[in-house]
Formats: C-alpha cells, sequence, structure tokens
C-alpha cells in the first residue's frame, strides 16, 4: 500500500550483514563461465538486497514489522478467496491480477526472508513459516483456478464440416462377397470433400481470451517450482477433454476380441468412421492441442512436449489399437477397399504425426503408427489376394436363368472401378506380388504407344483379375446344354465387362488393345451365336437346286412347315433370353433380321406362286415383328396366341 | 537365460527338421526337442522365483522382475513356436487333436492381445502415480519443512492414494464418463481433481473385464494326458499355459480395467518337472492377492506396494505435523522421503521401458496369431 514493493528490511543489527553479502553478491555476479541459472539467481539477489538497503536507509529499519504488515495484505488478499464461493478468475481481471500480485509478493517475502535466516531469528522464522503456508494456499488455489478456466473455456468444435465423411466412396459396396445381387447404387457423392484434406486445420481447443490468464498461472507455478502441480492438473483436463471429444465423435473402445467378432456391415462402418476420426484427431484435434501445450508452455523446455505427450498418447493408442484388430481380422475381399482407405489415411498422416511426436520420447508413439501402416498394407495385399481366390473360386451347380450379365461379373466389376482412386496405393502395394502364372497369358503385347498406366503393377493385377473372371465365366457358360446359350451369355458378360472397363477410369489401365480384343470377343460370341441359332432354320428356305426356277409344291410346304416349327421353338426358347443391354439387343435382332428376314423373303419372293397357300403360316412381316421379341427375359410361346 | 541360449536351441531344431524331415510321425529328436524346452523354462522360471521379496532393485513382482517375466515370455514364445512349426507339414497341424487345440489356442492369444493393452492403460496410471510421489517428495525435501510444505506433499499424497485405490469396477468409469462439463462451485473442482485418472481411456472397452478374461483363457486348459503328453498337444499347453500365466501375473501386478473375481487358481498340471517354479510363482501371488484384494488396491507391483505403504506413512505424519516438528520424528520422515524417492527414481527407469515390453509382447502375439493362421490355411484340407 505504501508503495514499497520489494524487500525485507532488517534489524539495524543486521545492516552489516546485508551490505556484505551484497558485496558478495555483487563479487560473485561478475565471475564468467555461471549458468544461466545461477546467474540469474544472482541478480535476483542483487536487486533483493539493493532494496533491502534502501528500505533501510528510507524508513529508518521498521524491520520485521513492516515485512509482517505486508505480509498480513498480501495474506488477506489470498485467504479472502479460501470462503468465497467465487472463482477468482470469473470475478474479473482486475481480481485476478490483485490476486497474482500478492502470490508475487508473497513469494518474494519468502525468497527474502529464506535469504536472511543465516541468524537464528525466531521472530524471522516464524513470518517465513507464516508466509510459506500462505505461499503454498495460493499455489493450491492457482491449480484449482487452472482446472476450472480450462474447464470453462474447453471449447469443442463441430465436426461436420470436416473430412466428409463421403470422401470419394459413398457406393455402397459393403455388402460381401457372396451376396451380390443387384448393381449397385449408384455413387451419390463424389470428391466433395478434399479442398482442406492436406490444408492446416487448427482450432482454439480453449477460448483465446484466457490463454494469457493461463499463460500468467503457468508462470508463477513454475518459477515457485510448483511446475509439476501444474503439468498434472493441466494434463488431467486436456486429456480428459480429448477423451471426451473421442466419445464426441461417436468412436467406441473396443476391445480387440469384440473387432474380430464384428459382421462385416458393422465393420465397415467402423471403419469407416476410424478413417474419418483419425483424421480429425490428428490434424484439428492434436495440432490445435499442441498449438496450446507451445502458447502456455512453450518457454520452459521440453514440458510442452511432454505434456503433449501425456495428453494423446491413451487416446492415439486406442486408435491404432482398432487398427491393429482390423489388420488381422479374417481377409475378406470385401474389407480391402476399407483396408485401403485405412492405409492411405495413415500414409498421409504419418507426416503429421512425426512432427506431432518429434520429441523423443513421443518416438513410441510414432513406430506404432508405421508398424501399423505396415501391418494394413499386408493385409490390404491379402485381401488384394482374397479377392482374385475369391473370383476364381466362385463356382455355380445351375447355369444363370436367361444367359444375363452374371451377378459375380457385375460384383468384380463394379469393385474393381473403384481400384483406380486408390493407384498410388495399391501400385505401391503390389510392386512386389507376383499376380501369378495366369497373368503371363494376360500381359500385353502393346505397340510402341503403350502408355505409363497399362504397364503399371496395378493394371497387370487388373488384367490378371478379369483374365481370372474371364475363365470363371466360360466356366459358367460350359453349364448351359444349349451353345446358343452359351454364347449369349459371353456375350453378355463380355461386352458388359467391355463396357465397364470403357466407362471408366479402368480404360486407361486396360489400354486400347484390350479394349479392342473383347469388343472383337464379344462380337465373335455373337455371330457364333446366329449360327448356333439360325443356320440350323435358315437351311430350311435354302435353295438346293439353284438352277432351276422353282421347287415342288410339296417341297415348298414341307421347307415351309419345317421353317415356322424350327422358328417357333426359337421364338418359345429365346423370348426367355435375355440381353440386358438395351443396345447389342438392337444389334443383334438387326443382324438375326437382315439374315433370316431376307433369307424367308427371297425364299417366298422365288416361291410366289405357292404363297396364298395356308402352308405359309408367317408373313414376312410377322417374323420380322417376332423377331423382335426375342431375348426380353420372359418366354412367350406361338401356340397360344395363334392368329389364325 | 541368454540370447546364445535360445539361438543355439533354435538351431538344434532347425537342424533336427532337416535331417528327420523326411520321416513320418513324431520322431524320438523332437522328444528330445521338447524335454531340452522344459528344462530350460524350469531354470527360468527357478530364477524368477528366486527372486528376493523385498530387495532395493529385482525384488519379486518388481518393475524389473516384471520386465524379466516379460523377456522370458517372449523366449518361450519363439521357442514354442519354433518346436511346433519349424520345417514342419502344415498338414500335421490340422489333425485332430490339434485341429482343436490350436484355434482354442489362438483365441487366448487375441484375449492376451486385449490383456496386453489393458495392461498398458494400467502402466499409465502407475506413471501418473510416480508423478504425485514425484511432488510429495520435492515439498518433503524443503528446507526449512514449513506447515505449507507439508501441506503440499499431503495434497500430492492424498491424490497418489486415491488413484492408487482408484475403483477399477465399471460403474465408476461410467460415472466419469457422464459427469457434467461446466460446474462454478469449487467443491466440484475438487472431486474432479481426485478421481480424474478414472478416464475413459483407461478402458478397453465398455463390460470388458480382466479377471473374465482370464477365466475364459483358463477353458479347457488342460495338460495333455498319455501318448499325448510327449507329442504336439504338449508344446500347445505349454505356450497357452505360459500366455495364460503371464497375463494373469500382469493382472495381478498393474492396474487393470475390472479385476473383481481374479481367480486364483489356474490350472497348472503339478506332476510335470518344469511346471514346479511356475507353480510355486503361481501360489505366492495368489496368496498376496488374496490377501490384498478385499482392501481393494493398485495392484501388486512391488514398487507400488512399497509407495502406498510409505505414502499412507506420510499422510499421518503431514497430518499431525507442526512446524517445526521434532528431529527425531523429522529423522525418520527423511528415511522415508528418501526411499520414496528412490521408489520414484524406480519407476521412472523402469516404467516406459515396461510399457514398450507389453507393447513388443503385443506385438508378437499378433504375429504368432499370423504364422498359426496361415500353417492353418496351408494344412487345410483341399476340398
Amino acid at each position: 500500500m505504501d508503495g514499497c514493493r520489494s524487500g525485507v528490511p532488517t534489524y539495524e543489527g543486521d545492516l552489516h550483514v546485508v551490505a556484505a553479502a551484497h558485496h558478495i553478491v555483487k563479487a560473485l555476479g561478475a565471475t564468467k563461465n555461471l549458468s544461466d541459472d545461477l546467474r540469474k539467481i544472482l541478480i535476483d539477489l542483487d536487486s533483493h538486497l539493493s532494496m533491502i538497503t534502501s528500505n533501510i536507509d528510507s524508513k529508518g529499519g521498521r524491520g520485521l514489522v513492516d515485512v509482517e504488515e505486508r505480509l498480513d495484505q498480501a495474506e488477506r488478499k489470498i485467504m479472502r478467496w479460501e470462503t468465497d464461493p467465487m472463482m477468482i478468475w470469473d470475478s474479473g481481471p482486475k481480481e485476478a491480477s490483485d490476486y497474482l500480485e500478492a502470490v508475487d509478493e508473497t513469494g518474494k517475502l519468502v525468497d527474502g526472508l529464506r535469504g536472511l535466516s543465516v541468524h537464528e531469528n525466531r521472530k524471522q522464522k516464524e513470518i517465513l513459516h507464516r508466509a510459506m503456508n500462505i505461499f503454498q494456499t495460493a499455489m493450491s488455489r492457482l491449480e484449482e483456478e487452472l482446472i476450472h478456466i480450462l474447464v470453462r473455456h474447453g471449447q469443442q468444435f463441430e465436426p461436420k464440416n470436416m473430412y466428409s465423411r463421403s470422401i470419394r466412396k459413398d457406393i455402397v459396396y459393403d455388402e460381401s462377397f457372396v451376396s451380390v445381387e443387384d448393381e449397385p447404387t449408384k455413387e451419390t457423392s463424389s470428391q466433395n470433400c478434399s479442398n482442406d484434406e492436406s490444408g492446416e486445420c487448427i482450432v482454439d481447443l480453449v477460448h483465446a481470451d484466457v490463454i494469457p490468464d493461463i499463460k500468467s498461472i503457468a508462470k508463477v507455478m513454475f518459477t515457485s517450482n510448483y511446475g509439476p502441480e501444474f503439468c498434472e492438473a493441466f494434463i488431467s483436463v486436456q486429456k480428459e477433454a480429448l477423451e471426451q471429444y473421442f466419445s464426441f465423435l461417436g468412436t467406441e473402445y473396443l476391445s480387440i476380441e469384440d473387432v474380430l467378432k464384428m459382421e462385416w456391415t458393422c465393420l465397415s462402418s467402423k471403419m469407416n468412421k476410424w478413417t474419418w476420426s483419425m483424421k480429425i484427431i490428428v490434424r484439428v484435434y492434436l495440432a490445435s492441442e499442441k498449438q496450446l501445450c507451445d502458447q502456455v508452455l512453450g518457454g520452459l523446455g521440453s514440458v510442452s512436449s511432454y505434456c503433449f505427450l501425456e495428453i494423446s498418447k491413451a487416446t492415439i493408442l486406442c486408435l491404432l489399437n482398432f487398427g491393429e484388430a482390423v489388420a488381422m481380422g479374417p481377409h475378406r475381399p470385401e474389407k480391402l477397399l476399407r483396408l485401403l482407405d485405412m492405409y492411405e489415411t495413415l500414409a498421409d498422416l504419418l507426416r503429421d504425426i512425426d512432427t506431432l511426436f518429434s520429441e523423443e520420447a513421443g518416438s513410441f508413439i510414432q513406430l506404432q503408427f508405421h508398424e501399423l501402416l505396415e501391418r494394413l498394407g499386408e493385409s490390404a495385399i491379402a485381401a488384394f489376394k482374397a479377392f482374385r481366390v475369391a473370383i476364381s473360386s466362385n463356382g455355380s451347380l445351375y447355369p444363370f436363368a436367361g444367359g444375363g450379365v452374371h451377378p459375380l461379373n457385375k460384383y468384380v466389376m463394379n469393385y474393381i472401378r473403384m481400384f483406380p482412386e486408390y493407384w498410388n496405393t495399391l501400385n505401391l502395394l503390389l510392386k512386389n506380388q507376383h499376380p501369378g502364372v495366369a497373368d503371363q497369358v494376360t500381359k500385353p503385347d502393346y505397340g510402341p504407344d503403350t502408355s505409363l498406366l497399362t504397364s503399371c503393377p496395378m493394371a497387370y493385377h487388373l488384367r490378371s483379375i478379369t483374365s481370372c473372371l474371364e475363365s470363371n465365366l466360360h466356366k459358367k457358360s460350359q453349364l448351359y446344354k444349349d451353345e446358343a446359350l452359351q454364347h449369349i451369355f459371353l456375350m453378355n458378360n463380355i461386352h458388359y465387362l467391355v463396357q465397364k472397363v470403357k466407362g471408366s477410369e479402368l480404360r486407361l489401365f486396360f489400354g486400347d488393345e484390350w479394349i479392342r480384343k473383347h469388343n472383337a470377343m464379344f462380337q465373335q460370341h455373337a455371330m457364333n451365336y446366329e449360327r448356333a441359332t439360325w443356320s440350323s432354320v435358315v437351311s430350311f428356305l435354302k435353295d438346293n437346286n439353284p438352277g432351276s426356277s422353282s421347287m415342288s409344291k410339296s417341297t415348298f410346304k414341307e421347307r415351309c412347315k419345317g421353317f415356322s416349327i424350327a422358328f417357333e421353338e426359337v421364338y418359345k426358347t429365346q423370348t426367355s433370353w435375355s440381353i440386358p443391354d438395351p443396345q447389342l439387343r438392337e444389334d443383334l435382332r438387326i443382324s438375326t433380321s437382315l439374315k433370316v428376314v431376307l433369307a424367308y423373303r427371297t425364299f417366298l419372293g422365288r416361291n410366289l406362286a405357292y404363297t396364298d397357300d395356308k402352308c405359309v403360316k408367317h408373313t414376312v412381316e410377322h417374323v420380322e415383328n417376332l423377331l423382335l421379341d426375342l431375348f426380353g427375359g420372359s418366354s412367350r410361346s406361338l401356340r397360344n396366341s395363334r392368329r389364325w | 537365460m541368454t540370447g546364445t541360449d535360445q539361438s543355439s536351441f533354435l538351431g538344434r531344431i532347425s537342424i533336427r527338421r532337416n535331417q528327420v524331415n523326411a520321416m513320418e510321425g513324431y520322431h524320438e529328436q523332437e522328444i528330445e526337442d521338447l524335454e531340452l524346452f522344459q528344462k530350460q523354462l524350469s531354470d527360468r522360471f527357478a530364477e524368477l522365483l528366486s527372486a528376493p521379496d523385498d530387495a532395493p532393485t529385482e525384488a519379486f513382482l518388481s518393475i524389473s522382475w516384471i520386465r524379466k517375466l516379460l523377456d522370458v515370455f517372449l523366449c518361450c514364445e519363439t521357442e514354442c513356436k519354433a518346436i511346433l512349426l519349424m520345417e514342419r507339414d502344415a498338414a500335421q497341424i490340422s489333425k485332430p487333436p490339434l485341429d482343436r487345440l490350436i484355434p482354442e489356442l489362438l483365441e487366448r492369444v487375441v484375449k492376451a492381445m486385449d490383456i496386453c493393452n489393458a495392461a498398458t492403460n494400467g502402466v499409465e496410471l502407475v506413471r501418473h502415480c510416480q508423478k504425485l510421489a514425484e511432488i510429495a517428495v520435492s515439498a518433503l525435501e524443503q528446507k526449512p519443512f514449513g506447515e505449507g510444505q507439508a501441506r503440499r506433499a499431503k495434497k500430492a499424497l492424498v491424490s497418489l492414494m486415491s488413484a492408487m485405490h482408484v475403483d477399477d469396477k465399471e460403474s465408476s468409469v461410467q460415472k466419469t464418463a457422464e459427469r457434467s462439463w461446466s460446474f462454478g462451485r469449487r467443491s466440484g473442482n475438487k472431486d474432479r481433481h481426485h478421481g480424474h485418472y478414472r478416464s475413459l481411456s483407461w478402458q478397453v472397452a465398455k463390460h470388458w473385464s480382466a479377471s473374465k478374461q482370464i477365466h475364459a483363457m483358463t477353458m479347457n486348459l488342460a495338460a495333455p494326458r498319455g501318448p499325448e503328453a510327449s507329442c504336439l498337444p504338449a508344446p500347445v499347453y505349454i505356450l497357452s499355459l505360459i500366455i495364460v500365466f503371464v497375463m494373469w501375473v500382469l493382472i495381478a501386478a498393474i492396474p487393470c480395467q475390472e479385476r473383481s473375481g481374479l481367480t486364483t487358481h489356474l490350472p497348472i498340471n503339478k506332476h510335470v518337472n518344469w511346471t514346479h517354479s511356475l507353480a510355486g510363482i503361481h501360489d505366492k501371488i495368489g496368496e498376496e492377492w488374496k490377501k490384498k484384494e478385499k482392501k481393494g488396491m493398485a495392484g501388486l507391483l512391488y514398487e507400488m506396494q512399497k509407495m502406498e505403504k510409505l505414502g499412507q506413512s506420510l499422510i499421518e505424519f503431514t497430518d499431525s505435523y507442526q512446524f517445526p516438528g521434532e528431529k527425531e520424528k523429522l529423522d525418520e520422515v527423511a528415511a522415508q522421503v528418501a526411499e520414496l524417492a528412490e521408489v520414484c527414481r524406480r519407476m521412472d527407469e523402469g516404467l516406459v521401458p515396461l510399457q514398450m515390453l507389453i507393447r513388443e509382447a503385443f506385438h508378437r502375439l499378433v504375429r504368432n496369431r499370423t504364422e498359426f493362421l496361415d500353417v492353418l490355411e496351408q494344412g487345410a484340407p483341399v476340398v
């Protein structure tokens, strides 16, 4: 109150002691080779002693009485809060700075009194004891205030807009390999995040306004050797906040046993969630936490990184354990894309992790990350292999009705259509994997225009997968007794394969040559179909003796009848066959029409004389129309719908 | 046990296997390998059993003792796997009774992984205790020692005790998780600070229980009898038993989620020579557990026990302390503080390596499982 801020006056008898001490301190301070700490202590001491001397000079040595008065004042300021239900920092900046001032004052008195207690002076000891008591109360209080500020001003941020969940593959591909029936739903969104994918995103985990308050508490506590208490309190609150946020993201704590037993759909959504939470936790939350630690504890050596590690370790380990559990689970083919997501996320975050945990103590965490990345890579490769195995071993007992596009084909093609998205990762992982002997066959023998993409590891593997698929489809086609249907089935399926490749980025990896080859393949099957079905039918219409002008009526009648029966038979069977692609269906009808209708018209034209006979069951137009009914997928019969 | 012991043992098996590979069935040499392995096991556990109960270093159940135990575990695991898998025809592994025993072993391995993770969390709790004890030590070492420092020490020690006696029951974890975020009352702060280590990350998973895991791991764990006792089921049993045993020790020593009702009985076949020391360690820890369980405790870790005892005594001292205190009492306390400081120092040195070792054991179990699965896959009869 009287403006005397520091210094401890003494009894006059002590004056010479102070002077002597001052002298020694000055002499020591002049020494070179002092450690920074020691020098700082000497400077502090020097200023203390100067003030003591001046204090004695000006006050005429009121001595301990003066110290006691100052301690009384500080004590009043400190102790009044012990009965107040309000928190100091909630009560206003004035209150807070007054309190800190009182703490500072008490600290100085303690230091000063300690420096002087060379003499066995009871009174002096008593005051020191009291001051230390008050000081402890204040420190304990500061710890509470710290916790209160951190909790009260801790801020949660909404993860909603970050790394939006449906990043690129919102295509619903969670079905397991065996249960595919239909075409998967179309992609609902694509690439709708990614702008901030690599950008730093730091938020204030604690309101920016209170950072100076926290810093001022840190400063006082650390200079008074209460650093460990500060750290424990800071760590415990921030650690719990991180855990709360972790639950807030909807991430659960799961044992490895739980994960291994989980149903695929559930696991798949958990894997998705993991990928998403991992990004937010590392790139946003931990980056922000690191910043907070640095802001508050920046000037204190390794304290900041120690606190950061303690806060984040448990949560990080929990995330890593889920990854481990997923990686060790059964390598089912449907897991591949999710595993690749996890792998890419982790690979992407490694740099952040290495920066966040760059200190030696954090190398443990770094190491765990690297290990998990490796494990996920191995697991992805295993799932990739399982995918191939599943394709080759997918067996059927019965032919696929109608000869349409087989579900396996749909599943595989829709699945691998996603692969180009993972191009880099797959190339990296597959680099040392030999796709097997089958690949020798599929290795493309391209001309000089071979692009880089068609010869990358992923391209080899893709072609190897489709070649597995093709041979399986061939096997499946053998289940049809009707040779024509075998060709329809293969035509449909190879056409589908080519369409899927052409209509996606896959075409870059398969290359034009592959596409040409496969175009030719399904066209060949179309031709084979025509030959198998229509050659015998059309043979009725053939003129056996091209030399003579016309056939006998009985021959005509016989041929007509033969044609009708054969045609009706084909009509009956092939209306139930299916060609799902409208263009392909149209093309085949036209080409069939050309062949059959033309032959029929010529046949009738050449035998005009008999055409009014009842034996001509179908007019040319009628046949033309009936051909349009083929491959509609539902069986029809002409006998029931006889029009005459 | 030394590294050379192990590598020579593995080399021996490898050479043998190459020699006898072509031969059918279970060879005499293999019986010899198994015997040698059991002899080594017996020696290793005997060494662990002989650790002094109370010694400044290397005491029974101390951090360094547990690290030794884990080292033994890692060695046994490697050797056992070598006996089972090295140079062996995969078809042998998939024949009965191994087609049942190996999957059972792998289930135990999965449970052991979760226990390793629980123990890793537990070591974090021990480290937290260490930090609090360090605060108490630094307060108690202050000169002159006033009531202020006594209160500072007491505050840290009380926190230490409550952290130590953290209720490992599920309910308390739940309660903490649901605790409200905002509070202005100071009493709220106090509660918070005391219980703050009952955090969410302490749990392995909701409803997970260390004692139940151990119980499940002991199911069907029976020593092979008759002719099986000297062929492949034997190493499977040994590996299973050692995994269960080591995990059981970890749970008993290190705080873990839900340990109440932890069995004190493991099905150890005492009629075999090599299990004598193992059974000895088991009995000793079991007795200790029974004594302490009722009180609710931090675990049997030597350093924690020591810390608990010193902590209690120092709390009593700080409670009744009045400046300036009696010389005699102060000297006595100074000795205790020095002891506590020593415990802290040992924790400081040992806990991080221990945690890494537990993590290594975890990774080893992961790899071990993969290797067995690969062999099972190879050996699976072709359909």
